[in-house]
């Protein structure tokens, strides 16, 4: 009885999730689009659509097809409220995908559940707002940080976030799952080294890196399952 | 200098401000509506407040490093701009060359406040917007099916307890983000195994030190946690192996 209410609770939730996440998405996405023409219109001059036109054709397309498999691949980690927000936010890959897949392993949520959902959700609504915060705090203090920001002698702390985050994220995930990590790791690594100009395209890259692992990992669970027939 | 003034003035800080104000609210509705769900269907509060502390701790180094994109590219666009762009929809990564190739594209040789017109400025803002929307547009159009269609076969996989696919699902989650992890890792060995020259060992070796220094003391995060069962190191065990990562890159990056 309960079960069934909680399961109502839920269903009505996601609806309104999907609700405002339309909206909210709707929303920005005017907003966005709007802001370079309210700028012209106060600056005196309107975006140029030729160059635009040009400028789309040579980058926009690139990006196309990264927002699709960015899309295809994130949506099933962040659940329904986690999409529209990431999505609506940025930053998926240097922090919100990270952070809530740290979230999910800390509570130990499984995929597809209602508190799964809700984790993703929290954590990306807390991640994207501190970002808010602290971006705003900076802008409003970016006179006096600024020295201290780009001092050289910090500079190779803030050049090098993103390996510290995936170093340390390696060691979590990388541990218990040594037999898929390794042979996934060697196969970039290989790939990186052999064909070098693919650094620049490390974020595409995450595409056939993803698909080797999921096949070993399926490879390694239906040798498992196929054990535990056997055994009975 | 007049166009870069004129950039920082409080209008464009307001057009700017305001919608990172709206997207800071739909943060809050989501992360309110989330917790009272979660509490609604019983689940545990303690696990809640938890994710809220460790996502709060884990987002504030790498906001620091895309304040640093901000900064980067302040000098050429303003600040309200860059700020916009990179506190909604933007990821650090892309908006500098994306900036630059709209700058390209706008006429200009090269990103610079020098060069920088009005019509260039409302162009480049226009490309930067257009160029990275396409996840928020397939999710205003697909999400609500995508998601609808990832329960159903999860809800088939638990209904089949015989089904050959049950339960792979977080195996597969976690499969993923290995791959996402390898194949950074994996550019920042061939970066330095092949980044001057095939095989040359000449290339910086900064980034693969700084994530073998950040795997190390996250395994002495994960240590300590096992070793006095502290759960509590959970919360804060990213950011401080980010911390000390980032700390040993200022000594390293003497040597490199």
């Amino acid at each position: 009885m309960n079960e069934e209410k909680n399961r109502q609770i839920y269903e009505r939730y996601l609806a309104a999730t999907h609700r405002l996440g339309r909206i909210a998405c709707a929303v920005t996405l005017a907003l966005l689009l709007a802001a370079p023409f309210v700028m012209g219109a106060y600056l005196g001059a309107m975006p140029d659509l030729g160059a635009f036109g040009k400028g789309f054709a040579s980058i926009g397309l690139v990006y196309f097809v990264s927002c699709v498999a960015e899309y295809l691949i994130y949506v099933p980690m962040l659940g329904a409220g986690g999409t529209y927000l990431a999505f609506i936010t940025g930053n998926l890959i240097n922090m919100k995908i990270p952070c809530a897949v740290n979230a999910r392993d800390i509570v130990g949520a499984k995929s597809g559940t209602a508190e799964n959902e809700i984790i993703a959700t929290l954590s990306i609504a807390t991640s994207s707002l501190v970002t808010i915060l602290v971006l705003a705090l900076g802008v409003l203090l970016l006179i006096p940080l600024q020295p201290v920001l780009q001092s050289p002698t910090l500079q190779p702390a803030f050049d090098n976030v993103v390996p510290a985050l995936f170093g340390s994220m390696a060691c979590k995930y990388f541990r218990h799952n040594g037999r898929i990590a390794c042979p996934t790791l060697l196969l970039m690594s290989a790939l990186f080294m052999l064909v070098p100009a693919l650094t620049s395209s490390t974020s595409f890259m995450i595409i056939p890196s993803g698909a080797a692992a999921i096949g070993l990992a399926y490879l390694f669970f239906k040798r498992e399952q196929t054990a535990k027939e056997a055994r009975g | 200098m007049e166009l870069l003034s004129k950039l920082n003035s409080p209008v464009i800080y307001l057009i700017c401000g305001s919608i990172v104000l709206a997207v800071a609210l739909v943060c809050v509705v989501f992360a309110l509506r989330a917790y009272r769900a979660g509490k609604a269907i019983g689940m545990d509060v303690t696990k809640m407040k938890r994710t809220i502390v460790a996502s709060a701790t884990f987002a504030v180094l790498p906001s620091v490093g895309i304040l640093l994109g901000v900064i980067a590219l302040s000098g050429s666009l303003g600040t309200p701009w860059p700020w916009l762009r990179l506190s909604v929809i933007g990821a650090l990564h892309y908006e500098t060359q994306v900036a630059e190739a709209a700058a390209e594209a706008a006429g200009m040789e090269k990103l610079s406040a020098a060069a920088m017109t009005p019509r260039a400025f409302a162009t480049i803002a226009l490309l930067m917007s257009v160029c990275i929307i396409w996840g928020m547009v397939f999710s205003f159009f697909n999400c609500k099916r995508y998601t609808r269609r990832l329960s159903a076969g999860g809800a088939r996989e638990k209904g089949e307890k015989k089904s050959s696919l049950a339960g792979f699902g977080d195996i597969a989650m976690t499969a993923m983000f290995i791959g996402l992890v390898s194949a950074y890792l994996g550019s920042y060995i061939g970066g330095f195994v092949s980044g001057q020259g095939l095989f040359r060992f000449a290339g910086s070796w900064l980034p693969l030190a700084v994530a073998l220094v950040g795997a190390a003391a996250m395994r002495l995060f994960l240590w300590i946690k096992e070793r006095y069962n502290a759960a509590w190191v959970d919360s804060f065990s990213i950011a401080g192996s980010m911390l000390i990562a980032m700390a040993s890159a200022i000594f390293l990056g003497r040597l490199a």
